[in-house]
């Protein structure tokens, strides 16, 4: 090769064509190498697994390491995976798009899995890769249409958004509570509309902000976003998204407010701002259908609702309790209760 | 609306950390255009700057390290752009392209490598914002200017040294010449492929260094595409700022400025009931930008584009 470059500048007329479709060819294997990395950074399978374990293909839109929603969903499979129900492979940082989406879908398919869930709203993928696999079993995040072999898993998360407003009823001085998301979608909007709703429970004057960041990862635009907020007296926030919830917490830590973490348990991220996490439990849901698709019942496909089994308030203790008046825990430990029992409901205001 | 909170001194603070990332990688782009490589990577060396200075500080529990890590990652690609651009003479659309993908399967993959199973949190500490003696009690522009931390100096004397170089060197004069007529730099003894490279290498180390400010400066933290697409938009404000440094910087001002802006009157206009749809003050900085932009060129009429731009140079073929 080098022998062959130095004779490349004596007659560089001639050979460059040639240098010039050998080096493209080069940077198309870069190319190609790279997004190989980015789609299956990381794939583990159970060399050893056991007939009767279901073959579980997860898809994710983020990091496994995120702290908040490809984290819950990753670590949900995993205790599937340790309990000996499921042999799970994943793919992570799975790109966002339809096509790419319900290509890979149809790829654990053809290998045999029986279960893949698609960890994102990806209805439209799903029900592509689907329809020319009858038999395997697919899912996907957050609601919405149900068919054959697709089924999709609820996230309440205004319910627990309703709770953790009425904390923050309690906790707020300014009477203004600030809301964060990457865009206006119906599960944001919900959350943040029960979030004020929860809030006025108790202080029946207070102001909701709300801003939308535009992007689902731009940690400082979010940051700047907060801040904009907290000059607007907003004190208490609740964020929806990965990186708004990360922005939102770096600037609750700068001006020392107080606020909730999204999907994940991000309580310890800011221990003295954080009152609690939104927390996304996967698990009942992901055993659900684990065992529907173990027992052949997975079809016809459902809509997966546990209510708040898969939705929790997780208070952080190291946050002072004592900005939180006892009466407005009470008061949310009772709602807690009434929403468990079906006896209050919460409005899902989804625009 | 509370028009006191949306103009206040804390948004033009908030438009200048918004824009700085953006203004160096946009300052490192428009040198080597006007060396005449366009280069479309600029997004990745931003992203590998933010995550190589998040393991730097991490890992060496130092800012100083951090942002110097940032810088080297930024220059590492910035060589692999230019020895795919200038010395094997390929498609720079497409090195560019590729170094993006490159950038970010690398960076996703090795951040879940790195800190995939920690269950502690990765964050490094914060660089502390630097107060200047006397300056910063000047009302209003005190607290705007003279109170941000360290690289937000750095970044700015940076930009303004590449208007100087470019156009008050003799090294300059040869970016320049090399991105206008690269055979009459070449007949006048200037190293046309050497001056390419530099360029490159520069671009890239400012793009490592935005990335290093938005990691190290301003969130302590990574996380995967962190960037967020500040590279595309640095590539079209070298095109706003005719290629000039300053007016580059000025465009990226003023982009960050209306982010800025739009963020604070979602925030003071009724929140989540605004009858204003949101997506329009989402608009506002690119809406701004393109406005200006329009007038600028519609009133220079001139192109200011290097000729040479995109085209590999060949010792002894005419162009």
């Amino acid at each position: 090769m080098n022998g062959q470059s130095t004779q490349d500048r004596e007659d560089t007329v001639k050979h460059s064509a040639l240098r010039k479709i050998s080096l493209a060819l080069v940077a198309l294997v870069v190319a190609a190498a790279a997004s190989a990395a980015l789609a299956k950074p990381a794939s583990h399978t159970d060399s050893a697994a056991v007939q009767k374990k279901v073959k579980v293909g997860l898809l994710l839109p983020c990091a496994i390491n995120d702290h908040t929603w490809c984290q819950a969903a990753y670590s949900a499979a995993v205790r599937l995976q340790k309990e000996g129900a499921i042999d799970l492979k994943y793919t992570s940082n799975a790109p966002f798009d339809t096509a790419a989406v319900s290509q890979l879908m149809a790829q654990y398919a053809q290998r045999g899995y029986q279960l893949v869930i698609g960890h994102s709203a990806w209805q439209d993928a799903a029900f592509s890769a689907a329809g020319r696999f009858p038999k395997t079993a697919f899912a996907y995040a957050g609601g919405g249409k149900v068919a054959n072999n697709v089924a999709t898993y609820e996230e309440p998360i205004y319910q627990v958004a309703y709770l953790a407003g009425i904390l923050a009823g309690g906790i707020t001085k300014t009477g203004v509570v600030g809301g964060l998301a990457g865009q206006d979608i119906p599960l944001c909007h919900a959350e943040l509309q029960a979030f004020i709703r929860g809030a006025k429970t108790v202080r029946s004057n207070v102001r909701g902000l709300s801003a939308y960041i535009g992007d689902w990862s731009d940690v400082a635009k979010a940051k700047e976003a907060a801040l904009a907020q907290a000059d607007s007296k907003a004190d208490v926030f609740i964020a929806c998204g990965d990186g708004p919830s990360q922005g939102m917490i770096q600037a609750l830590k700068e001006r020392k407010l107080s606020g909730f973490g999204y999907v994940g348990n991000q309580n310890s991220l800011a221990p003295k701002n954080m009152v609690g996490s939104l927390v996304y439990k996967l698990y009942p849901l992901f055993k659900l259908m684990v065992q529907d698709t173990a027992q052949g019942k997975f079809i016809p496909a459902k809509d997966y609702d546990v209510g708040l089994k898969s939705f929790q308030l997780v208070l952080n203790s190291k946050y002072s309790q004592a900005k939180v008046p006892a009466k407005v825990m009470a008061q949310m430990k009772s709602a807690q209760k009434r929403i468990a029992t079906g006896e209050l409901k919460v409005p899902y205001i989804a625009k | 609306m509370d028009w006191s909170a949306i103009f206040g001194v804390s948004l033009f603070a908030a438009g200048l950390r918004l824009a700085m990332p953006t203004a160096l990688a946009a300052v490192g782009e428009c040198f080597c255009e006007r060396a005449g490589v366009l280069n479309l990577g600029l997004e990745g060396m931003m992203l590998a700057g933010a995550f190589a200075s998040f393991v730097g500080a991490d890992y060496a529990d130092s800012a100083a390290v951090g942002v110097a890590a940032g810088i080297g990652a930024g220059v590492a690609l910035g060589a692999v752009m230019a020895f795919l651009s200038v010395y094997l003479k390929t498609e720079q659309v497409i090195n560019g392209i590729a170094v993006v993908i490159f950038a970010q399967g690398l960076t996703a993959f090795a951040y879940e490598k790195l800190y995939g199973q920690s269950g502690a949190s990765p964050q490094i500490t914060p660089l502390s914002n630097v107060r200047i003696p006397g300056l910063a009690s000047i009302p209003w522009l005190g607290p705007v200017l003279f109170e941000q931390n360290v690289l937000f100096y750095v970044a700015l004397a940076l930009t303004l040294g590449v208007w100087v170089l470019l156009y008050r060197t003799r090294f300059g004069l040869s970016v320049r010449a090399v991105g206008e007529a690269p055979a009459a730099a070449d007949a006048a003894a200037v190293h046309v492929d050497r001056v390419r490279w530099l360029a490159l290498l520069v671009c890239g180390g400012m793009a490592g260094l935005g990335g290093a400010v938005l990691v190290v400066g301003q969130l302590s933290l990574f996380n995967v595409g962190i960037t967020a697409g500040r590279g595309w938009v640095a590539i079209a404000l070298v095109i706003f700022g005719r290629w000039n440094p300053l007016l580059v910087l000025g465009g990226a001002l003023l982009f960050g400025l209306t982010d800025a802006l739009q963020l604070r009157i979602q925030a003071s206009s009724g929140g989540i009931n605004a009858s204003v749809p949101y997506e329009l003050f989402q608009a506002l900085p690119y809406l701004v930008t393109l406005a200006v932009m329009v007038a600028a060129t519609v009133r220079s009429r001139r192109n200011a584009q290097p000729s040479a731009l995109g085209v590999p140079f060949t010792k002894g073929v005419s162009q």
